[in-house]
């Protein structure tokens, strides 16, 4: 039982990160300790270039629970792409109020180790330790902002509800254990098969508790409630984090668990997660129209964007390869397609809210004129968050509809007729701010827009992203990293 | 389906029998028992000690870095057995090396003890 250092060299390499930045910060003093900052880059910059070799492998270890292959490695990308971004829309943000950061940087990069073996992991136990290391220091990182009772209303909430959503899982999973005798996710789907057309209701209870697990961490309607006050009461980089990496996190399992060890029983969560899809993105679209503060906004949003990702789920055939491998695709698609403008979103409000405090939507008034860098690039992810050209969010839109219409089922259209309408209500309030922004004159006397070079580097990186993938979709939708994983790998 | 409500029905018995028998016991006491009520009797009981202060007193957070790190260890132990009862068995023929099992564990302990060293630096261990 030889481990393959290769396979987990991302992983080793994030860990010993995280443990040099914690022993950094108890040398460091004062002013020296935002170093950790971009020693943390560093360590990501070194794990993407473990990574990215790996592409095009198929390599497993651990007797199977940990696999690295195409699917694996487009996440990873994903999350070392995010904390990249993360890192740098944290860096003065942290530095200039008066925050743990050595215990921050550390957090993040324990959470984004969780992550990283998220879409490698194939067996049950090794997810759900995946999904703790994820949140874990989720809990903490939401309430770094000590006697800040906002903050701390983040942290209790995300916690309680977090481990409630942790022991239902674990509680699906032992019963899942017991009707099936392994944890390994393709063990579980050979067991599954042989149940037939009738299976116990418990075992579908069993199943439907894991998914609920995941619902929570993805945010998907009712699992929702705790991610508005969360994400409005946290520090924003770390908002972020939750919107974008976590979110993701949880999907990269999500399918996992789905399209690999429940896919015998499709027809059963298929309906369910469709609905769930519906109601997600519905709920979350009207109420992000009221919004008057942008963390609040870009939350609900987050939610409703959940929604869509939810959708190429309901599609989801038992034993049609070619549509579930579709579904999968859409799915990656979109999560790629949502990560890169909503960290930017959340950079341009790091920007406005740094040293200043602004946070309504009022506070964007004549960003346009203020500070025109800003103003463009908090427009381009609006419009992508929305699904507009010139940016990936159209094709992301795209890339569902074309899944739906290979499914070709009753719930693929209606699903596909809700996603239009909810595209429709989302440009509302992302047209609104972009409306305050370039049409609204600012208040006199607004203190100035001061991003910093770090935070407008990543910004226009991020904005850069957003139209070369409008240009070239074809870098993540040509890719077959689907294949491997509807195959059961 | 007879099957269904006659285990259920055991259980539904079970209930009720302990319902019932729980009553009988408590309607015995009340009826056998003497009543001498005194003030001393609705005391905390603290093990035969006077109680300190109410139930709401508020405890020094010391204890409770000192618990948690307590646990810390208390865990490594859990693993720390289970492994020295592996490595035993473990020879040139083992399918995997005794040596690479030995710094597997002091990995651990060193990562554990890492946290010990955070700890001290943080001044947590000083009772001040």
């Amino acid at each position: 039982m030889a481990i393959d250092f290769g396979a987990i060299a991302p992983e080793l390499v994030l860990t010993a990160t995280a443990i040099l930045v914690l022993m950094v910060d108890l040398v460091l003093t004062d002013q020296a300790k935002q170093l950790a900052n971009p020693l943390s880059a560093i360590g990501a910059l070194v794990a993407l270039g473990f990574t990215l070799p790996l592409w095009g492998d198929e390599r497993s270890t651990f007797g199977g629970s940990f696999v690295v292959n195409d699917y694996a490695v487009v996440f990873k990308v994903v999350f070392l792409v995010s904390l990249l971004a993360i890192l740098g829309i944290s860096w003065r943000y942290f530095a200039e109020s008066r925050f743990f950061q050595g215990e921050y940087y550390f957090l993040l990069l324990v959470s984004f180790l969780g992550m990283l073996i998220m879409p490698s992991a194939r067996d049950l136990l090794l997810l759900f330790i995946a999904l703790e290391t994820v949140s874990l220091p989720g809990f903490v990182m939401a309430g770094l902002r000590k006697r800040d009772l906002y903050s701390s209303e983040a942290a209790i909430k995300f916690f309680l509800i977090g481990v409630l959503s942790v022991a239902l899982m674990l509680f699906g999973i032992s019963m899942m254990y017991g009707f099936t005798g392994t944890t390994s996710l393709s063990g579980i789907a050979q067991a599954l098969g042989q149940w037939g057309a009738s299976p116990p209701p418990l075992l579908l209870a069993s199943l439907l508790l894991i998914i609920v697990g995941f619902g929570f961490k993805i945010s998907a309607v009712p699992f929702h409630f705790w991610a508005p006050d969360t994400y409005a009461g946290s520090p924003i980089p770390v908002a972020a984090m939750l919107a974008v990496a976590s979110k993701t996190a949880g999907f990269a399992g999500l399918i996992a668990v789905t399209f690999i060890a429940f896919e015998p029983f499709a027809g059963v969560w298929a309906p369910a997660l469709g609905v769930l899809a519906i109601l997600t993105m519905t709920l979350g679209n009207l109420v992000a129209m009221q919004q008057r503060d942008m963390v609040r906004l870009l939350a609900w949003s987050s939610v409703a964007q959940a929604g869509y990702m939810l959708i190429p789920f309901g599609l989801a055939v038992t034993g049609n390869a070619e549509v579930n491998e579709a579904a999968v695709q859409a799915t990656i698609f979109y999560i790629a397609a949502y990560a890169i403008p909503n960290i930017g979103a959340f950079g341009v409000v790091v920007a406005i809210n740094r040293r200043t405090g602004y946070r309504s939507i009022e506070d964007f008034a004549g960003l346009g004129g203020r500070h025109p860098f800003m103003a463009v690039a908090m427009t381009t992810f609006l419009l992508s968050l929305g699904g507009a050209p010139p940016t990936v969010g159209l094709w992301a839109k795209f890339a569902i509809v074309q899944a739906g219409a290979e499914s070709g089922t009753v719930l693929a259209y209606v699903l596909l007729f809700f996603l239009i309408v909810n595209s429709v209500i989302a440009f509302y309030y992302y047209l609104k701010v972009v409306w305050v922004m370039w049409m609204r004159e600012g208040r006199e006397g607004m203190a100035p827009v001061t991003p910093g070079v770090n935070l407008s580097l990543v910004t226009a990186a991020l904005v850069f992203g957003t139209v070369l993938l409008f240009v070239l979709p074809g870098l993540i939708a040509d890719t077959t990293v689907s294949t491997d994983l509807v195959a059961g790998l | 389906m007879t099957g269904f409500y006659s285990q259920w029905g055991t259980f539904a018995l079970l209930v009720l029998f302990g319902i019932g028998l729980y009553a009988l016991v408590m309607l015995a006491n009340r009826i056998f028992r003497v009543n001498l009520p005194h003030p001393e009797k609705l005391t905390t009981y603290e093990c035969g000690v006077d109680a300190v202060g109410t139930g709401w007193t508020q405890m020094n957070i010391r204890y409770y870095v000192f618990a948690f790190l307590f646990v810390i260890f208390d865990v490594e132990a859990i693993f720390l057995f289970p492994w020295a009862q592996i490595l035993g068995n473990l020879d040139a023929s083992s399918p995997i090396s005794p040596t690479f099992v030995l710094v597997e564990m002091f990995i651990f302990i060193g990562v554990l003890a890492l946290g010990l060293i955070y700890a001290w630096r943080k001044k947590v261990l000083e009772w001040e």
